[in-house]
């Protein structure tokens, strides 16, 4: 059947053509873009610190270490093990602090509180802080993720 | 004079222009106040370009210099701290004006048709404006501006799928670090400017092609009220307006310079009663407010979601409230009665 005129006319189908391959071709930039504004930040799978720096902390005292770009805390508890946390704020990622005459952490943001082993007790923290395997190798003593 | 005027006729053609603002009227009714706080945030928008620039040809983005270049501003440059402190209050005073424009607009319900293109431009304009204080807060790097720049940049964490996504988008990666400050930089002295004067340029268009609204109560009177000439009788007292906000500003700014904090420490704890700039008072204390957990869900999360569709109905207001003058526009003003309620109660009591 021939139509007596056009549905699509020439001028429609260009404008399409043209406004298809603009569109086509500013989508294929957005990714490459969004890569290099978001760059990787990889946390480290360990740290180490030397352990003649944290084998004399007293009992219930704690001693900050850099946790990639992150404060990691790592506490020597009451019988002398110690345990590390991210000292990060699970609410809105405010860095906390150990008050020892309390025996708990605190973040000073939006007063939220954690006991002795980083369980949220108080405030609007969501869930307890990140803890961090510890574990003595030669004279270091190695911080990493939990398995 | 008489030679260039027709020269510059021919070629820029500005006479419709010209021939448009000396025709402008300005109507007088018991709210033309509010026609002056548009041309006062102008204003402050210009004071803040210029003292931007001004502070920029000394500032140094990056971790080890940005906070010590800003002491070097305010201790050793001539009239440096003057300007810093203009600076930081100008943008009190503009954003102070810009919630008292947009509460104009919204009470007398100005962007009730064929106006919502123009209400919408003004609410971006608004986010602008805050994403300005909000970067340019940072920028000091002191404690304090760090912990609130950590705060702010986690709230869209819980947003479903893309959350994490901005949040990565906005410190540069996972975590706030010297890529952040250089990142909030160029948003406060580039992105944002170009963007604003887009914007501006835009809902300026809009208002002198629609021309003022007049409330509906006078609209519905069905007569021409009184009007005032744009030029020179309304021009004039808006300057007048200006030198009397100039005069506020830079008497604040000598008695109220604003503070700068110890060098931020990213591996420090947040320091004690850290606050966000006063206009985001009142979400910081919903935050605060907001329990951990709500009917299972992540309490955070739905605080940020229900903020989120507030600003989303907000800007929308034009398009529902199409009833201005009904029983439906009046439960509308209501809810925004209390919804200013609100904002204002929290502030107050974020600072008891």
């Amino acid at each position: 059947m021939k139509l007596p005129y056009s549905l699509f006319s020439r001028r429609a189908f260009l404008n399409g053509l043209i406004g298809g391959w603009a569109a086509a071709l500013g989508a294929a930039f957005i990714r490459p873009v969004i890569k290099y504004i978001l760059p990787p930040t990889p946390e480290p799978d360990q740290v180490s610190l030397p352990l003649a720096d944290v084998k004399d902390m007293a009992a219930g005292s704690v001693h900050g270490f850099a946790w990639g770009n992150k404060p990691g805390l790592l506490k020597k508890a009451e019988d002398g093990s110690f345990i590390a946390f991210v000292g990060v704020c699970t609410h809105l990622d405010c860095n906390v602090s150990y008050i020892p005459e309390q025996k708990r952490f605190y973040c000073a943001c939006h007063e939220g509180w954690y006991d002795e082993n980083g369980l949220n007790i108080a405030g609007p923290p969501p869930s307890p802080l990140r803890r961090l395997e510890v574990s003595v190798e030669g004279d270091e003593m190695i911080v990493r993720k939990q398995a | 004079m008489k030679t260039l005027r027709p020269w510059f006729e021919e070629r820029l053609g500005l006479g419709a222009v010209i021939g448009f603002l000396e025709k402008k009227e300005v109507p007088q009714h018991r709210h033309t106040i509010f026609y002056y706080t548009g041309s006062s945030i102008l204003f402050f928008l210009g004071i803040q370009i210029v003292t931007g620039v001004l502070l920029a040809l000394y500032y140094r983005p990056t971790l080890a210099e940005a906070n010590a270049s800003v002491a070097r501003i305010v201790t050793e440059l001539p009239l440096g701290w003057l300007l810093r402190s203009v600076h930081s209050w100008s943008s009190t005073f503009m954003i102070a004006i810009v919630f008292i424009h947009l509460l104009g607009v919204a009470f007398t319900k100005a962007y009730r048709r064929p106006r919502e293109a123009t209400w919408v431009t003004g609410v971006l304009l608004l986010a602008v404006s805050l994403a300005f204080g909000f970067t340019g807060y940072l920028l000091p790097w002191d404690e304090l501006s760090l912990a609130a720049t950590k705060v702010g940049t986690n709230l869209p964490r819980p947003i479903p799928v893309v959350g994490a996504w901005l949040t990565g988008i906005m410190r540069a990666g996972e975590d706030v670090t010297g890529d952040t400050l250089s990142r909030f930089f160029i948003f406060h002295v580039s992105v944002l400017p170009l963007a604003l004067l887009a914007i501006v340029g835009v809902h300026l268009f809009l208002v002198q092609r629609h021309g003022m609204s007049v409330p509906l109560e006078e609209e519905r009177k069905g007569v021409q009220g009184p009007v005032l000439p744009f030029w020179p009788n309304f021009a004039f007292r808006e300057a007048g307006v200006w030198l009397i906000l100039l005069g506020l500003l830079v008497t604040v700014a000598v008695f109220a310079a604003p503070g700068l904090g110890p060098q931020a420490d990213l591996m420090a704890a947040a320091p004690e009663g850290i606050k966000p700039e006063w206009y985001f008072l009142f979400l910081f204390q919903t935050l605060k407010l907001f329990p951990a957990r709500i009917l299972g869900l992540n309490g955070e999360m739905v605080a940020v979601l229900i903020m989120m569709a507030g600003m989303g109905l907000f800007t929308l207001l034009p398009f529902f409230d199409d009833r201005p003058a009904g029983r439906k526009g009046k439960i509308i003003t209501g809810l925004m009665g209390a919804g200013l309620a609100y904002a204002v109660g929290m502030s107050i009591w974020s600072l008891l």
